[in-house]
């Protein structure tokens, strides 16, 4: 193997590697602008300027190829001299509205200026006027004054999102960016371009002005918008989501993930439509709020009139496996009835051979490995409905699911069950219509696992408390605010919601039929699944760890399972 | 009268028949009963440097051309000239397009090129049109194209066709050269890797400048060692020299290489109007660094002696300026052009080039001051070496030569005190956990 020396570090390299990727891969850090691993090479910013031996002029180590002996310097002095003069140059028609810059604590320019720049200015001239708000699609707003030309969001959007939509125009220190004409910024994946941009020049328009990074605490998580699986980190201020970014995992989204994830799949935790408590509906008029001990003897005593095959069971591919496991035993050991099945959300016509996938959920193959399918001649989904429309199913259990949104008909046949218990995060057609409600903890309010398509289990996290989590007893990810701040901040006075993980009110329910399940996390049920099913043997929490891992059984799936 | 390779005193030399009657396109024929290599190798003997600027030798480059012939390969022929100062292609657009053509059609052959491309410059309207009545005429002649083969009785066969520039000076760096015959934005390339191993629409290409192809069918004709022997050996042949500024007759004269700048100046070009002396005479096309009056007794125009007194030959564009000059004005000026067209890809230079040109504006408005100088000095050698292209360099060296080279002319405008807001410098010069390499330590 050919080896160079960098920092007085032998490396072995493969050929065709460059110094940047041979740094990056053995964890030294080329300060850089322009370059992105996934991206082609561009060589514009010289921020990677490094000083090989026996070269007469610096180099950029995101261009030059790794050779046979070659030893670079990353911090020669001539080397720092030549990125001091480049971030010189990068700061004079920079503006300094870094107070008001969303990119402010996550800004490379900031970052370098800090460990590279001369702590001091000699441009004294005035500085470029640009435009500094121009939408250049739904939901990215450009600031040319900020904009650095590094070029990234233009390869971005021709390489990853496979669409040219924008380009630069003018020249010298005039040149910026505009959409073609008649075009429109509205790939599906145009918001990655606000996370790579190195400044402030591009930002979410759905997230603009709305905090500062450091006041945000961020949880790893997973994305729910579809059966990919991507993975994310939730950013919540004051106890309320106001951002979802991508979390790099070469083997599920690498770097990035789509608009629909980031703007759609967080704002229902923080709806007015929350259900807040349990409720239940007296003589048959609206539902109203009960404590969550009366709503669950209520349950206890509506479930024991029904025979077991007067009873169904509908679970989630929203929810966690954890969720579907508990649901499919209490379906089994207590209300003894075989009618178990999930409702499969495939939308053909939104998918692409990037990240979106068909199936709209984020756990179909987990619910189906959890155990939620008809046992033994029990009724499927189908069937299920057409025994209510017959009126032989006349008790349903539906967790975290809108069956009443599906189609007229089912809404229809609903109606002909005696008792309808739901388990839902937010108001929907279904709970309009049911007798028991039980308030879910959302995705970013509890611990659990879910499988994407590839059969690779992953982790989420709470990321918002509710009244039953504590964000430093829980262990949940801390903000600046919520270590520093004071209890007579505004800060720390947010709404929490009055729901429970499912599996947590399921336990409850079962408990109260005197079984004796006795799970005090997430994790505890999960264990008792991995002893169980052997898809997922062995496995534990932090064997799954933040990346997640692939099911054995389901090595090397490429292809969706549809389920 | 002095030799002529490239210039002829012959009238209408600019026809097709003309040209053919003193020997036209037979030297193609003569060049394709040779094996391309043995074409490389005539003009690798005649010592021949490109014209373009950067005196790299033609033979050579040829020869980094793959031998390969089952990929697409191509020949580029700068005509681009947007050099300030630089006026000579134009002069064989007009006067010998055919040369120039056979030249192509001889390379193509040498290299194995199956398309030329001869980029003009956009503004040079009149110029494109003389060119394309050139090609169609040898096209309808069957000197170029598929008739190529009963023409010439050969195998060989190529394209040649003309692509006019959008406007960018940008376009004439030869990378940038390419992207803008794709039909993507101008701007230059990183290398390496280089145009020979991947160049047009990423396949095997190489870029000459018109003057250097215009001179290749005379040397396969007079060969190698002919052509060697003209003028200075180091940098032989002749140069088609464009003077112009405060000289009594301004234009392109053909001259041997090593000729006296003062014989340009004052026996070929008529000498200075008013007999004023002269101050400052740039040598090349205004990116390269600009001689002092007190230099130019018995400066020989070659690359090896501009190099000796810290100049460079360039395009040969010579712009002479008279003792009553306002050298800062120049400055400006030649600086306003090349933050005009920086493309704006690489952060020296264009952010660079604007900061020299307010800093010099400023020196303009009497606001300057000594440090000024020192900043613009220290602005250009920060940009030097640092760019994708060389246009950081052309932008650069006449503003760090002009100043370090009249100083006292500079120093003459600029107030001699400054107060700049200095921030407290709070850096240390480590940024990482590992040491300096620089430094020893204990």
């Amino acid at each position: 193997m050919p080896i160079v020396t960098i920092n007085d570090q032998k490396f072995e390299f493969d050929s065709g590697e460059t110094i940047i990727q041979v740094a990056e891969r053995n964890g030294i850090d080329i300060p850089h602008y322009c370059w992105h691993p996934r991206l082609s090479v561009s060589g514009n910013c010289r921020m990677c300027l490094v000083e090989v031996e026996k070269m007469p002029k610096l180099v950029i180590a995101c261009s030059t190829l790794a050779m046979d002996g070659m030893v670079v310097h990353v911090n020669s002095l001539k080397a720092i001299a030549g990125r001091e003069h480049v971030m010189e140059f990068l700061l004079i028609n920079h503006p300094l509205d870094c107070p008001i810059c969303d990119e402010a604590g996550e800004c490379k320019l900031q970052d370098y200026a800090y460990a590279h720049g001369t702590g001091e200015s000699r441009f004294i001239e005035q500085k470029n006027q640009k435009p500094k708000r121009v939408k250049l699609g739904p939901y990215v707003m450009f600031d040319a004054e900020r904009c650095i030309a590094c070029s990234l969001c233009i390869r971005f959007s021709a390489e990853i999102a496979k669409e040219d939509q924008f380009t630069f125009v003018q020249r010298g220190d005039r040149v910026t960016i505009e959409t073609f004409p008649g075009k429109e910024f509205d790939n599906p994946y145009s918001l990655n371009v606000v996370d790579i941009c190195p400044v402030g020049a591009l930002t979410n328009r759905d997230f603009r002005f709305k905090a500062r990074v450091w006041d945000m605490s961020d949880t790893k998580s997973i994305c729910p918008g579809c059966s990919r699986g991507c993975n994310i980190d939730i950013w919540v201020r004051n106890n309320e989501i106001l951002r979802l970014t991508p979390r790099f995992n070469e083997a599920v989204n690498d770097y990035w993930m789509c608009d629909h994830g980031r703007i759609n799949c967080f704002k229902f935790v923080n709806a007015d439509d929350r259900i807040d408590s349990p409720m239940i509906k007296k003589a048959g008029t609206h539902v109203s709020s009960v404590g969550w001990d009366e709503a669950i003897s209520k349950t206890v005593s509506t479930i024991k009139r029904f025979k077991s095959d007067e009873i169904a069971v509908i679970g989630s591919p929203f929810a966690i496996v954890e969720d579907n496991y508990l649901l499919a035993k209490f379906a089994r050991q207590v209300l003894h009835t075989k009618n178990i099945d999930f409702i499969k959300h495939i939308n053909p016509a939104d998918q692409d051979d990037i990240l979106i996938r068909e199936d709209k959920t984020p756990n179909s193959l987990g619910a189906k490995l959890a155990g939620i399918s008809p046992r033994n001649g029990g009724l499927n989904f189908e069937q299920i409905m057409e025994g209510i429309k017959g009126k032989k199913i006349r008790c349903l259990i539906l967790i975290e699911d809108d069956v009443a949104a599906i189609s007229q008909d089912f809404l229809d046949s609903l109606s002909n069950l005696d008792s309808f218990i739901v388990f839902a995060t937010n108001n929907n057609k279904s709970t309009e219509l049911a007798d028991i409600i039980f308030p879910s903890a959302t995705y970013a309010e509890k611990n659990g696992t879910f499988v994407n398509f590839q059969g690779r289990i992953q982790r989420i996290r709470p990321a918002v408390m509710t009244i039953d989590l504590d964000r430093s007893l829980d262990a949940m990810s801390l903000s600046r605010l919520d270590k520093f701040g004071t209890e007579f901040d505004r800060w720390g006075k947010a709404r929490k919601i009055n729901a429970r993980s499912t599996w947590r009110i399921i336990l409850q329910i079962a408990n109260s039929f005197s079984m004796k399940f006795n799970y005090e996390t997430s994790e505890d049920i999960f264990l008792e699944i991995s002893q169980t099913i052997k898809e997922f043997d062995g496995l534990d929490y932090e064997l799954i760890g933040e990346l997640g891992i692939q099911l054995k059984s389901y090595q090397l799936v490429e292809e969706p399972i549809l389920v | 009268m002095p030799l002529q390779i490239l210039l002829k005193d012959i009238p209408n030399y600019h026809e097709i028949e003309v040209y053919r009657q003193h020997g036209g396109y037979h030297i193609f024929k003569k060049a394709v009963s040779k094996k391309p290599d043995e074409i490389i190798d005539e003009v690798k003997k005649s010592n021949l440097k490109g014209r373009g600027g950067a005196c790299f030798p033609t033979g050579l480059k040829w020869s980094f051309m793959p031998k390969d012939n089952s990929m697409p390969k191509y020949l580029c022929i700068n005509g681009d000239e947007s050099e300030p100062g630089s006026f000579k292609d134009r002069q064989i657009f007009e006067y010998n397009p055919h040369q120039l053509i056979e030249g192509t059609l001889i390379t193509a052959y040498a290299i194995g090129a199956q398309t030329c491309y001869i980029y003009i410059r956009g503004e040079y309207v009149k110029w494109i049109k003389l060119m394309q009545k050139a090609l169609d005429d040898a096209y309808a002649q069957g000197f170029i194209g598929q008739r190529m083969k009963e023409t010439f009785d050969c195998d060989f066969t190529t394209e040649i066709y003309i692509h006019k520039g959008a406007g960018a000076y940008i376009c004439g760096e030869e990378s940038a050269l390419m992207n803008s015959i794709e039909g993507k934005r101008g701007y230059p390339r990183v290398k390496p890797p280089f145009p020979a191993q991947c160049g047009l629409w990423d396949y095997p290409t190489t870029i000459n400048n018109v003057e250097t192809i215009t001179n290749v069918p005379e040397i396969i004709d007079k060969g190698g060692e002919w052509y060697a022997n003209i003028g200075e050996p180091k940098h032989p042949g002749t140069l088609l020299f464009g003077v112009s500024g405060h000289i009594n007759k301004p234009g392109v004269y053909e001259l041997p290489t090593g000729t006296l700048l003062t014989d340009i100046i004052y026996k070929y070009a008529g000498g200075v109007p008013g007999n004023k002396k002269i101050k400052c005479v740039i040598p090349g096309g205004t990116s390269m660094p600009p001689i002092r009056g007190d230099q130019i007794e018995g400066l020989k125009m070659d690359a090896e002696s501009l190099k000796a007194v810290g100049s460079a030959i360039g395009t040969g564009g010579i712009i002479v300026m008279d003792e009553d000059t306002d050298l800062v004005k120049v400055l400006a000026r030649i600086t306003k052009f090349y933050y005009h067209e920086s493309c704006g890809q690489c952060t020296p230079c264009r952010e660079g080039t604007g900061w020299m040109l307010r800093v010099l504006n400023r020196i303009l408005d009497g606001k300057g001051t000594s440090k000024d100088l020192d900043l613009l000095i220290d602005i250009a050698n920060n940009i030097e070496g640092h760019t994708i292209c060389a246009l950081g360099e052309a932008a650069a060296w006449p503003v760090k030569f002009t100043i370090q080279r009249f100083r006292d002319e500079f120093e003459a405008r600029v107030g001699r005190e400054i107060i700049l807001p200095i921030a407290n410098k709070v850096h240390s010069m480590r940024t990482t956990l590992e040491p300096l390499t620089d430094i020893q330590v204990g």
